[in-house]
């Protein structure tokens, strides 16, 4: 196994990829009695269309499939649910669907191999019929209506809504009642059979463990698949402009909720690592705790806690999110506006420049306590070419040249949309 | 040394906890005293007013700089209820000296020395709390408690217990009253503090690579000096509950999935049969094998949440869906059914193996967080007993079908709440 070993956060990674393309990582944490293992296929919400390897024609299918098939996993050929026999060892198991991957996993401190066994064994054996999708489709139809009571996620799905004419990154991920009424049990295999392939997978380990012997458990559990060659994804073209600057919706809340979104475009190797540190940084003299703009806001009682301050990106996509809630949106739009516009003008500050630098880097130390955070963050970075350790690295280089060229290339108003969720 | 616990003064306390599979220290300090109408609000508005300034960090700009200049230490601070007391919760974490890239700083006793700094030495201007930060924080405590309905399904949990425990301590709203805050200013809140601070019961934590010298930082520390012994007057019991008639209470407000929250009473026979109402609440509705989740959501379909949760400084057990509203009265069956079956032992002795494995594997991570680790201490605090981990454990392998069956049959429905969509 390869060892990569990061000696600012004292931390090592073992990787090894294996013949039929499974990329395996494993973090070991001494002393930890928690174990925590996921299981990754890089086919999000935003996989609808695509070239099964070998096709020549390209297959569309509803949305909220990687959702839908995410669900159905966990039944099996003779009647288990995996989910039940996995909390039956005392593990806690669970799964979720994002963008651009979906993850299985489960965490325990005991039966961790006998725990391996079925879950493994279930994420490698299907089982779908007529009848047992369409008894989702019931479960699933009311995590939808759940979603549709959370103001904080529409006002998130309408600020993409407004920034991306044509990609999918702006859909519900769970897809809609009426998209998953389409779901049958053919489309769930097709996708499985294209995406759940171990060359299209990663699997992250974290705790107590000795490497070597993990791997050799692993693969011993692996059923003998060959690697399917590489799957064609799909991405309408994305015009760099916004759709519209502001878009507006009505829900019983207390007060507004806004999310201030930025388009921008994805950037490529070593460049998204910088370029998220220095948005970070960024975000941070602009509307982080210490800034006079939220002393400013918080002391006129425009805003009552801080924004959440978000970077998300993916193939095809990339923008800022800047979410809160306040009496008067408008104000802190315009307000944040302006003071881009004087961070352009009189530069970086380099005494707080220094100071949000450190707390960008105790951030990211901090992110290694828990062994679930960590095999979170390695399997996401991972879908997205990026090995985690390369963010603690990367920050010295950051330097106050770099970081006013992101502010000007990245921070444009003509790119910046205001999504608000009123009475 | 594993954790060591001092009073210091009577009614002070300071416990350190040795961990160091941490990149972080965590402090921790507690303010307990009897939750009341009169205080509940004055507690409220004075947790956002010590956050602002004290007298040698006067803003919240500057203690905010001072927090990121230490990599970015985090400072929380929140209201908690457990029983009938009110807690006041303040949390100061940093990365320990090891991930510090420069050396020679000790980041735990500055942690320390700032916690302290903010709770016991708060900014007084002739008197009196400065009036500026009285004012903003009076409006904002009131959005907070205008936005209790945002959140729907916490605002139908709160609405349930607001409903059992009416016009008594525990029904109290953490948050306070808007007619209440109308009332406070900067003098009076003062006099409050003063009095507060000399009475209440302390509890200091700390979380990490702690040696004797933490110990000491905390003893000579000038705020620490200046407290009084005191007689903590925290109420430990649980009041016995009358048999009453079944109250059933269904709301309207702009939902699109209902929300139903049935809350349980029941009085113990004895202490111990605290570990069997744990058992009975994690076969009930507390995993994903449990009767609520397999049966309302797996088998009838009805909903995506569906648990229940054990509230054992109060003797209550909350069940909790979200469901399609037409199918209120067939949940509300559905759900009723399930307690029976457990009155009637109808469930297996593979349902009870699972429930302990789930229960003794999440006793067994206390120590992998901190906060999780200090809240178990603290909560023994609250329960007049020292129970180890392996002790623990040992009660839960002790419970037989029989103990859980007598707790089943203790349990009865006070309130169903229902929060359905306007008509």
């Amino acid at each position: 196994m390869q060892i990569i070993e990061n000696s600012k956060v004292k931390e090592k990674l073992y990787i090894e990829k294996l013949d039929n393309g499974l990329t395996i990582m494993i973090i070991p944490k001494k002393g930890i009695q928690k174990k925590y293992i996921i299981w990754g296929t890089h086919y999000g919400s935003n996989d609808s269309k695509f070239i099964v390897p070998g096709d020549k024609q390209e297959t569309e299918v509803p949305k909220g499939v990687a959702h839908f098939l995410e669900h159905k996993m966990f039944e099996q050929e003779n009647g288990i649910n995996s989910l039940d026999a996995l909390t039956a060892l005392g593990v806690e198991a669970n799964a979720y669907t994002t963008n651009d991957h979906t993850a299985y996993l489960f965490e325990c401190t005991e039966n961790f191999y006998p725990a391996l066994d079925e879950f493994m064994d279930y994420v490698q054996h299907p089982f779908f019929t007529d009848e047992n999708v369409e008894k989702e489709k019931g479960i699933i139809g009311q995590e939808i209506m759940m979603y549709d009571d959370y103001p904080e996620w529409k006002v998130y799905l309408n600020s993409l809504e407004a920034m991306y004419f044509e990609h999918p990154v702006k859909l519900d991920i769970t897809g809609t009642i009426e998209t998953i009424s389409h779901i049958d049990k053919d489309i769930l295999y097709k996708c499985y059979n294209t995406f759940y392939n171990p060359s299209n997978m990663v699997m992250v380990v974290c705790g107590d463990f000795v490497p070597e012997d993990l791997l050799e458990e692993i693969k011993k559990r692996l059923i003998d698949k060959k690697s399917n060659g590489e799957i064609k994804r799909i991405y309408p073209n994305e015009k760099e402009e916004i759709v519209q600057e502001k878009i507006e919706q009505n829900m019983d809340v207390s007060e507004p909720l806004f999310s201030i979104g930025i388009k921008d475009k994805e950037e490529t190797g070593k460049e998204k690592v910088k370029k998220h540190i220095a948005i970070e940084i960024l975000l941070n003299l602009l509307i982080g705790k210490s800034s006079k703009l939220f002393q400013e806001l918080y002391n006129d009682g425009i805003l009552y806690s801080i924004p959440s301050l978000d970077y998300e990106f993916g193939t095809g996509y990339a923008h800022i999110l800047v979410t809160g809630q306040s009496k008067y949106p408008d104000e802190v739009y315009k307000k944040f506006k302006e003071t881009i516009k004087n961070l352009k003008k009189d530069g970086i500050n380099k005494e707080e420049f220094e100071r949000i630098r450190k707390t960008i880097y105790g951030g990211y130390i901090r992110e290694f306590n828990d062994p679930g955070d960590i095999a979170r963050m390695f399997l996401a970075d991972y879908f997205k070419g990026i090995n985690s350790f390369d963010y603690i690295e990367e920050i010295p280089i950051v330097n106050e040249n770099y970081l006013e060229q992101v502010l000007n290339n990245v921070f444009k108003e003509e790119k910046m949309i205001l999504s608000v969720i009123k009475k | 040394m594993k954790q060591i616990e001092r009073e210091i003064k009577k009614g002070i306390k300071i416990h350190l906890i040795k961990n160091e599979k941490f990149k972080t220290n965590l402090v921790a300090v507690f303010l307990s005293m009897p939750i009341t109408r009169e205080n509940v609000t004055k507690n409220s508005l004075l947790s956002a007013v010590l956050r602002r300034g004290s007298m040698n960090m006067q803003t919240s700009e500057e203690i905010n700089k001072n927090l990121e200049e230490m990599y970015g230490a985090s400072f929380d601070n929140g209201l908690d209820k457990i029983g009938d007391n009110d807690i006041l919760k303040f949390y100061m974490e940093t990365i320990n000296d090891n991930f510090i890239p420069q050396n020679g700083e000790n980041m735990l006793k500055s942690s320390i020395e700032k916690l302290l700094e903010i709770i016991f030495n708060p900014l007084i201007i002739e008197g009196k709390f400065k009036e500026e930060y009285i004012e903003q924080e009076k409006e904002n405590i009131k959005r907070i408690i205008e936005g209790k309905t945002d959140n729907k399904a916490r605002f139908a949990f709160d609405r349930c217990i607001e409903e059992m425990y009416k016009n008594k301590p525990y029904g109290l709203y953490k948050y306070g009253y808007i007619e209440d805050l109308e009332q406070i200013n900067s003098q009076n809140l003062y006099e409050y503090y003063k009095d507060m601070i000399s009475k209440c019961k302390i509890d200091i934590f700390v979380s990490g690579e702690i040696n004797e010298d933490t110990l000491n930082i905390i003893e000579e520390n000038k705020n620490i000096k200046q407290l009084n012994d005191r007689n903590s007057q925290i109420i430990l019991d649980i009041e016995k509950k009358e048999k009453i008639q079944e109250k059933e209470i269904v709301e309207q407000m702009d939902v699109t999935q209902g929300k139903i929250v049935i809350g349980l009473d029941f009085n113990l026979n004895d202490e111990n049969q605290k570990y069997d109402v744990l058992l009975y609440n994690a076969i009930l509705g507390g995993t994903a094998s449990s009767k609520m989740f397999q049966e309302v959501r797996e088998k009838a379909s009805l909903a995506y949440t569906a648990s229940s949760s054990y509230i054992k400084y109060k003797s209550n057990i909350f069940i909790r869906c979200g469901i399609e509203i037409k199918n209120y009265e067939k949940a509300k069956e559905i759900i009723r059914k399930q307690l029976i079956d457990m009155e009637n032992g109808k469930f297996t002795d593979n349902d009870i193996q699972n429930a302990k494995k789930s229960i003794i594997s999440s006793i067994k991570c206390i120590d992998d967080e901190q906060d999780t680790e200090i809240m178990y201490y603290f909560g023994q605090e609250f329960s007049k007993t020292k129970l180890p981990i392996d002790e623990y454990i040992k009660k839960v392998q002790n419970i037989s079908k029989e103990n859980i069956i007598n707790v089943a049959k203790l349990m009865q429905v006070n309130t169903i709440y229902f929060l359905k969509n306007k008509e």
